[in-house]
């Protein structure tokens, strides 16, 4: 007699690899549903934006671009770890 | 792991078209917006000048002023399109007389290339042998020349616009309509809702992916307009109708500088996707839940 119970059990395996992988969808402090390349995305948007803001307004003024380049970086890491 | 590899193989040709066709181009382009190149210069050597191109561009007025042209054409030509075509879609799902002529006469401009459209209303727009300068003349005293006024040539620009690329959101929320469920529009007429109601609160919710997509589209187009804009007006008068894509075929073709060119390339690309991605986000992205 077949044991009924058993049976999910022994197919299990067989099922998870037809599944899809899942893709992690972080909660962080983005108000929208985050894998990490879409928070690559966004800094590197952040990072172009401020670049550009930059060249424009304040490398006028005598403040290089590598303290742009700085803050963005930070601003990357903070993003993609946290966001 | 035998459908994956079935996937990968059927997409193979797609892939490998959208890499050499799509993906080598744009890494070339950003190669280019680092460099001073001018092919036809004394020194046609392509010279890499880290970042002064885009030095060179946020005090560009001419580009500013594009820019801003062109936000403007979008911002009315597309809501004019999704309005009109969402009217006409509403149309086309009742039925009245001669419905399947009207159909395919309504959707004839999409199958125009658009030089040809250009070309089409620059004739019906140019003074003294043109048909809407002369009716316009002589049933309401307005006397209209896009080659001097900005105001009418941006109009008829926007106007020219919505008459070719309004067939397609009609088409496009026409499918939507048409696989809409009828279930919940019933409940909601037992339920005593009105039509506003309705539209609000069923109808644009359900067809939001595919307003969505329709309007990711059409930005897409209109954010880099040439050849109609190029056929009609030329980017005139003066710069009233400057939108970014006639701004660089000026600087890539007449002026051969390929370099900062590609820059501004670039920086359109990177507008156009940041709108759609603000579009993606305000419109269709899960939001992040505070129990998470």
């Amino acid at each position: 007699m077949t044991n009924l119970h058993e049976e999910p059990l022994t197919s299990a395996h067989l099922e998870e690899a037809d599944t899809p992988e899942y893709v992690a969808q972080k909660h962080g402090f983005l108000p929208i549903e985050t894998n990490w390349f879409d928070r690559l995305f966004i800094s590197v948007v952040i990072w172009v934006a401020l670049s550009l803001f930059w060249f424009r307004f304040l490398e006028p003024v005598g403040m290089s671009i590598w303290i742009s380049n700085v803050i963005a970086f930070a601003l990357t890491v903070f993003i993609v770890t946290k966001g | 792991m035998q459908s994956n590899r079935l996937g990968w193989i059927l997409l193979a040709p797609t892939l490998t078209i959208l890499f050499f066709f799509g993906v080598l181009p744009f890494i070339y382009v950003v190669y280019v917006s680092f460099h001073s190149w001018n092919p036809f210069a004394a020194n046609p050597e392509m010279i890499f000048n880290g970042a002064d191109n885009f030095r060179r561009i946020v005090f560009d007025e001419e580009f500013l002023n594009s820019v801003g042209v062109t936000v403007m054409f979008v911002f009315f030509a597309v809501l004019s399109e999704l309005i009109l075509g969402y009217i006409l879609a509403q149309a086309f799902m009742k039925d009245f007389p001669g419905k399947s002529f009207f159909r395919t006469i309504h959707t004839l401009p999409l199958i125009m290339a658009p030089i040809i459209v250009g070309s089409v209303w620059k004739l019906m727009t140019t003074p003294s042998i043109g048909i809407i300068p002369h009716y316009l003349d002589e049933w309401f005293g307005i006397s209209m020349n896009i080659g001097t006024s900005a105001f009418a040539a941006f109009t008829t620009i926007v106007i020219m616009d919505i008459w070719h690329w309004t067939p397609l959101v009609t088409l496009t929320l026409i499918a939507a309509l048409v696989s809409l469920p009828p279930d919940p529009f019933e409940q909601a007429q037992i339920d005593g809702a009105n039509k506003r109601q309705i539209f609000w609160h069923i109808t644009l919710p359900m067809i939001a992916p595919a307003v969505v997509a329709t309007v990711f589209i059409r930005l897409m187009d209109a954010l880099r307009t040439v050849d109609e804009v190029w056929m009609l007006t030329g980017g005139g008068p003066g710069s009233s109708t400057r939108f970014v894509g006639v701004h660089i075929f000026k600087e890539v073709f007449p002026k051969t500088n390929y370099g900062y060119g590609s820059t501004i390339s670039v920086i359109v690309l990177y507008l156009t996707i940041v709108a759609c991605w603000l579009l993606y986000v305000t419109m269709l992205a899960p939001r992040n839940s505070k129990e998470g």
